[in-house]
């Protein structure tokens, strides 16, 4: 175990080394000075060479890079152009609200696909069988989006039950676990569960049709035995590897949350990017894209040990 | 007497069903794959065929008949923010979003399957290089990477379709190298090598055809996220710009129309959601299409 | 005329003196992946310094368990591995001196266990034997025509078969239709590499009466690895015995089966199943796995499972020594004189 845990460690370090690369990269394919953004129009060129000295763009792009990731380690992302705040600020600020919206769709993706994929693997060939499968579909090709948008429609605008955006009541960004809060934060965390939802039902199904197929279980069922030990032994093979999944739809709700937070103004990393998008502020997307990515190679990682440690044969393969 | 013995007996050969055409002759029996392939080539057609299909010029904008409902005379699915017909800006908008979606897949398929393949069938160092730098943009989660590739290089249609096609084209590479890593193992890779034939010959005639399958079946899964990706970049502002039609761009300029018109607003997404739901269910037929052991 | 008869007949004995296939020390160890960054320096010794000869027209057998290095050595003699050392020599050319591999792979011909895997199931299988000829630069027309002659050769009727895709084939077809593209080539040596293991007792007879048909026919030299000691000595007129990557024993089939010399090949036959009752040696069957070839036992690799070892044994290693039959060898230090092995004759007499 000690071994397939060093492994995968020694594993995850290039690729961490390779998506600081890609993400120190990205400010240098943009089109144009990244100075431009900061500098008035008709800054002379005087200050303009005098600006590119203090950022630092006339070295050689190796140097650049091991200053900004020396940087980047101790925690300075730069500093936002747009707000003049430091980048590592603004993120600590969103960081929280995108876990917290990541993680609650995630558990209710995961119970509600288990639960769908379960009675569907369960009852394989049934109408109930085809009627999760028709959702699952529906739940991977849905532009989750528009989903926020129709759920907007429904809760907020027809039905008036619901807030349509922000996180707290009155634009207040300071969380707090009332009523008040949690009402901002159902339609979000709904409509980012549809995602997880579909593959969490698709992979559990599988799983739970393979493990009745084995011949002990549907011996056991021939004999009338649908009893409780036949489920638990279903739960036991089928969690390691729905957790895994689960896992993994984790970190992709982490690093995709940009469009659901968009539609809802939820203000999390994903908004943030949003923001330096349209405000091209580079320094920003690239210290939020370089933090969500580095979170889903280390999840990857720890997901991989768990299900190494929950299931052996994964440390042979 | 031999050649004419032989063109006769070439004549009389019986001649087994390819392995292709099994795949079309089962895909024709599965009814969802085929109301799917059906709705794909209507959604094509309708791209192809737009301005005679459109009732309106869908750009021609009004400031008297803004935000009309679905069954106004004239615009029977209601007019949007700057008063241009619906109907033929969704029409029009299958243009950009098919292209916006399935280009990036069509392209990373293939640059994905060569490189997948070569470091499979090649293997060692160049395997060992080429699926190392795949891992790395594979460790970036696929909104992000397509958000962070589009949004440095800014809007705008070439900058979208590049960077979606950057977003797929590791997902292809590596199942190019699983499946091939696989099939350079069996015998008849070595058969084929043992008859003396070159590298190149064996990847044409004997790695290909093997490969190909579940390569194409895996690409033609990634259309419909592709589709959602490519329309979502739009609706952040991000790919094509405005006055364009597309469908994800017309979601994002109807958004505050929410409040006035909700369903025409939410029309764009019912065409993003329909041809995205076609190409799943006709990638699902084809998978169990191709199955042989069905 | 006559006198040209009487040429091409004399001369021919003479100049096939040599060997057709010969090889010498050949070696292959496959590095293991190992430790944390994957660079451990541990091998298998898959095959290790072994040497024979294979004389026109004979059938060398070659036995010994699973992980003995047979099927490693058939993939070495037609490069499919390329070996770490050692000479192959093909009627007198050495490979990579006056030989390339692609001399040696059209004169070396192979088929393989597995006969569904060893068929792309993309080609139908006209396509499958016509490929090796077509590659080596023979025009399609002619290279189907030859797949037709030769799958009526190995009994399928080209009519009916031609067409066909590897899936429609039963597993006796498919192994005929892997002979009919090794023959393909004209090649000189058939590699049969477990070739009839996995049919059926009654398909397996009828693919041996045609492997010896077409023997006698073609003027072919067969190495027939496998297994299972009755087929072999149906088949082979010298049989070599493998065990752990070397050569334990090599000899003439009736010698080597009525007096085997080594402890592993009488242990071998002691364990094959006979129908004759006073066929028994009064060697115990072997237990157990063989040892793990990446650390293989010191001395004479057999020793961890020999009723007769003894100390020497585990130190020195035996070198193949000369039986009374001709060309029967063996490697055993019981068989040499004054070796230290209370077994062996004391000391050498003249």
């Amino acid at each position: 175990m000690l071994v397939y845990l060093l492994k995968r460690i020694t594993h995850a370090l290039p690729v961490a080394f390779g998506v600081s690369v890609v993400c120190f990269l990205l400010v240098h394919i943009a089109p144009g000075d990244p100075l431009t953004s900061v500098l008035p129009p008709d800054a002379s060129a005087q200050l303009q060479a005098e600006m590119r000295r203090i950022y630092g763009f006339d070295r050689p792009l190796p140097v650049q890079y091991g200053l900004w990731a020396m940087k980047a380690l101790q925690g300075d992302l730069g500093t936002s152009i747009a707000t003049g705040r430091p980048v590592a600020t603004e993120l600590g600020k969103a960081i929280g609200n995108t876990l917290m919206l990541a993680v609650l769709a995630t558990l209710i993706g995961f119970i509600l696909g288990s639960l769908f994929g379960f009675v569907a693997g369960y009852f394989r060939g049934s109408w109930i069988d085809k009627l999760a499968s028709f959702i699952s579909i529906i739940g991977v090709s849905v532009p989750h989006y528009w989903l926020g948008m129709v759920l907007v429609i429904i809760f907020s605008v027809q039905l008036n039950w619901l807030p349509a955006t922000g996180a707290g009541p009155g634009g207040s960004d300071a969380w707090r676990w009332d009523w008040a809060h949690i009402r901002h934060l159902i339609l979000p965390a709904v409509t980012m569960s549809v995602i997880p939802m579909g593959i969490v039902a698709r992979t559990v199904r599988a799983l739970v049709a393979d493990i009745l197929s084995q011949e002990f279980v549907s011996g056991l069922r021939a004999k009338g035995l649908l009893d409780f030990g036949v489920f638990r032994h279903v739960v036991k093979n089928a969690a390691p590897t729905a957790l895994a999944v689960m896992g993994l739809q984790l970190g992709y709700l982490l690093g995709g949350s940009i469009l659901i937070e968009t539609v809802f103004s939820w203000p999390g990393t994903g908004f943030l990017l949003g923001q330096a998008i349209f405000q091209r502020d580079l320094p920003l997307l690239q210290g939020t894209i370089l933090v969500l990515a580095l979170f889903f190679v280390t999840l990857n990682m720890i997901v991989d040990i768990v299900q190494a440690m929950l299931d052996p044969r994964v440390q042979r393969a | 007497m031999s050649a004419a013995a032989s063109i006769a007996a070439m004549a009389a050969i019986e001649k087994s069903p390819g392995y292709w055409s099994g795949v079309l002759t089962r895909l024709r029996r599965d009814p969802v794959a085929m109301v799917a392939l059906a709705v794909v080539l209507a959604l094509i057609l309708m791209a192809i065929f737009a301005p005679w299909v459109a009732p309106n010029d869908p750009y021609r904008s009004s400031m008297i008949r803004r935000l009309r409902p679905i069954g106004t005379p004239g615009f029977p699915l209601g007019t949007d923010e700057l008063g241009r017909d619906m109907l033929s800006r969704l029409i029009y908008g299958a243009r950009l979003s098919l292209l916006m979606g399935v280009m990036p897949v069509i392209i990373a398929f293939f640059v994905g399957s060569a490189i997948g393949i070569t470091a499979g069938f090649v293997g060692g160092r160049v395997n060992t290089v080429l699926m190392r730098t795949i891992d790395v943009f594979f460790a970036f989660p696929s909104v992000l990477l397509a958000i962070a590739l589009s949004g440095a290089l800014g809007a705008g249609i070439f900058n979208g379709l590049l960077s979606l096609t950057v977003v797929f084209i590791p997902p292809i590479a590596r199942i190019a190298e699983s499946v091939t890593t696989g099939v350079r193992k069996i015998e008849y890779v070595e058969a084929a090598r043992a008859s003396g034939a070159s590298g190149f010959t064996i990847v044409r005639v004997h790695v290909l055809g093997n490969v190909i399958g579940p390569i194409f079946v895996y690409a033609t899964s990634l259309i419909s996220v592709s589709l959602i990706l490519a329309s979502g970049l739009s609706f952040l502002g991000l790919g094509v710009k405005p006055p364009e039609p597309e469908w994800g761009l017309m979601l994002n300029t109807l958004r505050n129309a929410i409040y006035v018109q909700p369903w025409v607003a939410a029309l764009p997404g019912v065409m993003i959601f329909i041809t995205s739901v076609s190409f799943n269910l006709l990638s699902d037929g084809l998978r169990s299409a191709m199955d042989l052991k069905a | 005329m006559s006198a040209a008869q009487g040429m091409s007949a004399a001369p021919g004995g003479s100049l096939a003196a040599g060997p057709l296939l010969s090889v010498h020390g050949l070696t292959k160890h496959f590095p293991i992946r190992s430790g944390l960054l994957g660079r451990g320096s541990v091998v298998v010794r898959a095959v290790d310094g072994i040497s024979f000869d294979v004389t026109e027209g004979e059938t060398l057998g070659i036995v010994g368990e699973s992980g003995c290095g047979k099927s490693t050595t058939a993939r070495l003699l037609v490069d499919l591995i390329t070996p770490d050392s050692g000479e192959i020599r093909l009627a007198n050319r050495r490979l990579g001196a006056d030989m390339t591999v692609r001399d040696l792979r059209r004169d070396v011909q192979m088929v393989f266990q597995d006969s569904y895997a060893s068929l792309n199931p993309r080609l139908t299988m006209e396509d499958a034997i016509a490929f090796g000829p077509m590659i080596n630069g023979m025009a399609e027309r002619q290279a189907t025509n030859l797949a037709h002659d030769l799958l009526s050769r190995v009994g399928l009727e080209p009519r009916r078969f031609a067409g066909r895709y590897p899936h429609e084939l039963s597993g006796g077809q498919r192994q005929r239709v892997n002979i009919a593209r090794a023959l393909a080539f004209s090649p000189k040596v058939v590699i049969l590499d477990e070739a009839v293991s996995a049919l059926d007792k009654s398909v397996e007879a009828q693919v041996l009466n045609l492997l010896s048909d077409l023997k006698s026919e073609l003027g072919l030299t067969y190495i027939f690895i496998s297994h299972d000691l009755n087929v072999v000595r149906y088949m082979s007129d010298r049989v070599m015995v493998m065990y752990l990557g070397e050569v334990a024993e090599i000899g003439p089939v009736d010698s080597l089966y009525s007096n085997p010399a080594h402890p592993y090949t009488r242990a071998l036959l002691a364990a094959m199943p006979s129908m004759d009752p006073d066929r028994r040696t009064e060697e115990a069957p072997l237990s157990g796995d063989p040892p793990n070839p990446i650390n293989p036992p010191s001395g004479c690799r057999f020793h961890t499972r020999c009723a007769h070892a003894a100390p020497v044994c585990s130190s020195a290693i035996p070198n193949l020594s000369r039986l009374r039959a001709e060309r029967h060898l063996a490697g055993c230090h019981m068989l040499v004189p004054g070796s230290g092995h209370p077994e062996a004759a004391a000391e050498a007499r003249p």
